[in-house]
């Protein structure tokens, strides 16, 4: 009896004696910071930008390796099944990744086991048509007396997704033109006119309307933020603010919480940091971030709130 | 109006001595651009975290150095080893390693190295006289012109197998067949994946070019024996590379045909430098007095598509002029690069960010004309590779190559795709299948295919109804139907009356 207590206690401590050493001195070789895009993508400047002070943190390399492909689901794929050694994390396209599960397609990630370190921004929808467009609010574009053609990149983005729910929201005719490689090729489709619309953040189009070549037709946001253009809440559809795209950085699953604590600190304060919320300002990207714990619960809700439509999804 | 501060520019390259960066790059280019398996993409994709230290101009030069000189530097494998350095070099090997192979490759080089230069210049000169019709011509071609560019080249295909119909044909379906693989972007179902992440996005067209061009060269080189050259020919003489450079300008109809064709296959995102200068080579057979003479050693094989896949690198930069959009995988890095350093490309890059943008042009133009004079200076020692035995040869290029492939993104997968289409490659001489013909159908196939069906949703299921409207898919049209029928015109036209 007391031979098996030693033994249990022995075991015990062996096993706390090893999993302390194991993680007592991370990090001690570079950090992997995954980005689901190829370069110069909104995701990728955003880890970029927070890696150099993460790094200035936790002292040892963060390096931003981009793994594009399948829609965000190689490089989401890609962390869900790397060592939970706190030496691969990755920053995540949601809610764009929590769709293909909630249509019973066979995917390499699971969203709810993902060790959610915090988010970095929120991005604002946005709805778009090029300048010249006899179109020029939400209810113009619902009474074409046809679908409305929206330019998106693939069935399982963000923003067709978001276009697909809130259109149908309001019972607004619709289809998704998809294919074009890249953000900003939908959005010269939207140009040419061989599309009606396009929904993307406000912070991708911007530019486009400044140059006199597109123009807003609503924000999906509470308070309007862009003088003279509609937000949803203004037009009476309040579920489109909950619709919005996150900059989300997780683990793989099984994470040890102190090294789950101190990444999502390190990442916290990189992001509040004097550097990078320059950077913000200069490169027009916002910033909003929240740590770990919220992080989890924001990811609960969200998939959630977008398993209701999943019907809407799937047609 | 873009001429004054395009020499503004040039002035300030010259005396603030960063054009030191260009050299890097055009240095660097070369490399990148004669080892198979690596080409400018690459040598760019590694340059990205060292440029972000840097000015956003030295940066800008040290881009465009790489990217002028990349293709150049592919020609030189192309013609002494029947490997292209780079996918766009592809077609040079038609009638590049012919002349290798009669101890021409002076000549040979002479010629790539000027038709490369002044290629590029052409090209250049073009993107500026446009910038003002940037955003036009970047509006005027959409998902129904794709199609039709893409059907324009798969018919070209089909036309220039004239010999080997059949064979050419099948090749091309073969291609087809393999640009089909990957998830569908319309319906995202996944297509002979084998159930494997790594064929999620299809085919990778990397270590699939190296392998069928490369590693099967080398098996087929293994396998003859002795090297290069099979006739004993003094070729350390100088003349057979100013006779090349001369050539050039001889056949100068040539070289603006090809850099005309070049900077218009450039401006239109999706396609590049290998159906550039595919289309060129193609166009020049078809319309020459002789179209027999080449595949066997006819100098203008090499003038026309090395003009044009410089030519590109202008054209390039339309969409990227005119919105801050990227046209290639190039220029994709180049403005990867500016965000980086928190420049935003947007419909106003040329006027907030013109020192960037022109700074690139400068770098390119640079990079054009020292590319090809480090080559003819170099020229006489490269040419000795001919000679070369190929039991060092053949394991060195295989290793090389290799070894690039993996660095790309350190996929074994990707080493193994190379390794199986060396096999295929291989077969493919043996029996006189045409190759390049096989990577022409994977390049479009993609883009067709999306095409087609952005096509459809666009027009509400009324295609040509859609095509009528746009007069610049009629032309596409015509065009396509005028090179369908031009071989059987002329096979009229010669018949005795």
């Amino acid at each position: 009896m007391s031979n098996r207590i030693i033994a249990s206690l022995s075991c015990a401590a062996v096993i706390l004696f090893g999993a302390g050493t194991a993680t007592a001195d991370w990090p001690e070789k570079p950090i992997k910071f995954v980005v689901p895009y190829s370069t110069g993508g909104g995701f990728d400047v955003y880890v970029r930008a927070v890696a150099p002070e993460m790094e200035k943190i936790l002292g040892v390399p963060v390096v931003p390796e981009n793994i594009p492909g399948a829609g965000g689901q190689k490089g989401a794929a890609t962390v869900y099944k790397s060592e939970p050694d706190g030496y691969t994390i990755g920053i995540f396209n949601v809610p764009g990744l929590t769709v293909p599960p909630l249509l019973g397609k066979k995917v390499a990630y699971d969203l709810d086991q993902i060790t959610w370190l915090g988010n970095l921004a929120k991005d604002t929808y946005s709805i778009a048509v090029k300048a010249d467009s006899p179109i020029n609010s939400l209810k113009d574009l619902c009474s074409l007396g046809r679908p409305a053609k929206f330019s998106d990149t693939g069935p399982a983005s963000t923003s067709s997704v978001t276009a697909k729910i809130s259109m149908s929201l309001i019972d607004c005719p619709m289809t998704n033109v998809t294919g074009y490689k890249g953000s900003s090729q939908t959005i010269v489709a939207a140009m040419r006119g061989e599309v009606d619309a396009t929904l993307k953040p406000i912070g991708s189009l911007q530019k486009y309307v400044k140059s006199g070549d597109m123009k807003f037709i609503v924000t999906y946001e509470n308070k309007p933020s862009i003088k003279g253009v509609s937000s949803s809440r203004e037009l009476g559809h309040n579920e489109f603010e909950k619709l919005t795209l996150y900059r989300i950085v997780g683990g793989p699953p099984g994470l040890p919480k102190d090294v789950a604590d101190k990444l999502a600190d390190a990442l916290l304060k990189a992001a509040n940091s004097d550097a990078v919320k320059e950077w913000s300002a200069k490169s027009k990207k916002p910033l909003d971030p929240i740590g770990g714990a919220e992080a989890s619960v924001l990811m609960r809700d969200l998939s959630d709130f977008y398993s209701k439509y999943k019907t809407i999804l799937a047609e | 109006m873009g001429f004054d501060i395009f020499f503004h520019a040039l002035l300030g390259v010259i005396t603030s001595g960063s054009f030191v960066f260009v050299l890097i790059g055009v240095l660097l280019g070369l490399c990148f651009g004669i080892i198979p398996g690596l080409g400018g993409t690459t040598a760019l994709a590694l340059l990205i975290p060292i440029t972000f230290s840097m000015d956003s101009l030295d940066a800008m030069y040290l881009a465009g150095g790489v990217m002028g000189a990349t293709s150049f530097g592919g020609s030189i494998t192309a013609i002494l080893l029947n490997t292209p350095g780079t996918a766009p070099n592809a077609a040079t090997t038609f009638d590049g390693y012919p002349l290798a192979q009669q101890g021409r490759a002076g000549e040979a080089i002479g010629a790539s190295a000027t038709a490369s230069a002044m290629g590029g210049l052409i090209g250049l000169i073009t993107l500026m006289l446009f910038i003002p019709l940037a955003k036009e011509i970047v509006l005027l071609f959409g998902p129904v012109e794709f199609l039709l560019l893409t059907i324009l080249g798969l018919v070209a295909i089909a036309v220039s197998s004239r010999g080997k119909l059949l064979r050419g044909l099948i090749a091309g379906g073969f291609g087809l067949l393999l640009a089909f693989v990957g998830v569908d972007t319309v319906s995202g179902h996944t297509r002979f994946t084998l159930e494997t992440d790594y064929l999620w996005d299809g085919i990778p067209l990397v270590p699939t070019l190296t392998g069928l061009f490369a590693i099967s060269q080398m098996i087929e080189l293994s396998l003859k024996g002795g090297s290069v050259v099979t006739e004993r020919v003094n070729v350390g003489n100088l003349t057979g590379l100013w006779k090349g450079v001369v050539a050039v300008f001889k056949h100068w109809t040539v070289l603006i045909r090809g850099s005309f064709i070049g900077t218009i296959i450039g401006a239109i995102p999706g396609l590049g430098g290998t159906v550039a200068s595919f289309i060129a080579y193609t166009s020049t057979v078809q319309s020459s007095r002789d179209p027999s003479s080449f595949g066997k050693g006819n100098i203008i094989g090499v003038i026309a598509p090395e003009s044009a896949n410089n030519a590109k690198d202008g054209g390039s930069l339309v969409p990227t002029v005119a919105f801050g959009i990227p046209g290639s995988a190039e220029t994709a890095v180049f403005l990867g690069i500016l965000v980086l350093h928190g420049i935003d490309p947007g419909p106003t890059l040329l006027l907030e960010n013109e020192r960037e943008v022109y700074g690139l042009i400068i770098a390119l133009t640079m990079s054009a004309v020292g590319a090809s004079l480090i080559g003819l200076l170099t020229a006489r020692w490269l040419v000795k590779i001919t000679f070369v035995n190929v039991n060092i040869l053949v394991p060195l290029v295989v290793t090389i190559s290799l070894t690039g492939v993996y660095v790309l993104e350190g996929k074994p997968g990707d080493v193994i795709l190379a390794l199986v289409m060396g096999i295929v490659g291989y077969f493919m001489i043996r029996f006189d299948y045409p190759r390049l013909t096989l990577v022409i159908a994977l390049v479009l196939g993609e883009t067709a295919e999306r095409s087609f069906h952005q096509s459809l949703m666009i027009s509400d299921n009324n295609l040509v109804g859609l095509i009528m409207e746009r007069p610049q898919a009629i032309i596409l049209v015509l065009a396509t139907l005028l090179t369908l029928l031009l071989p059987a015109l002329r096979k009229r036209a010669k018949k005795p009356t």
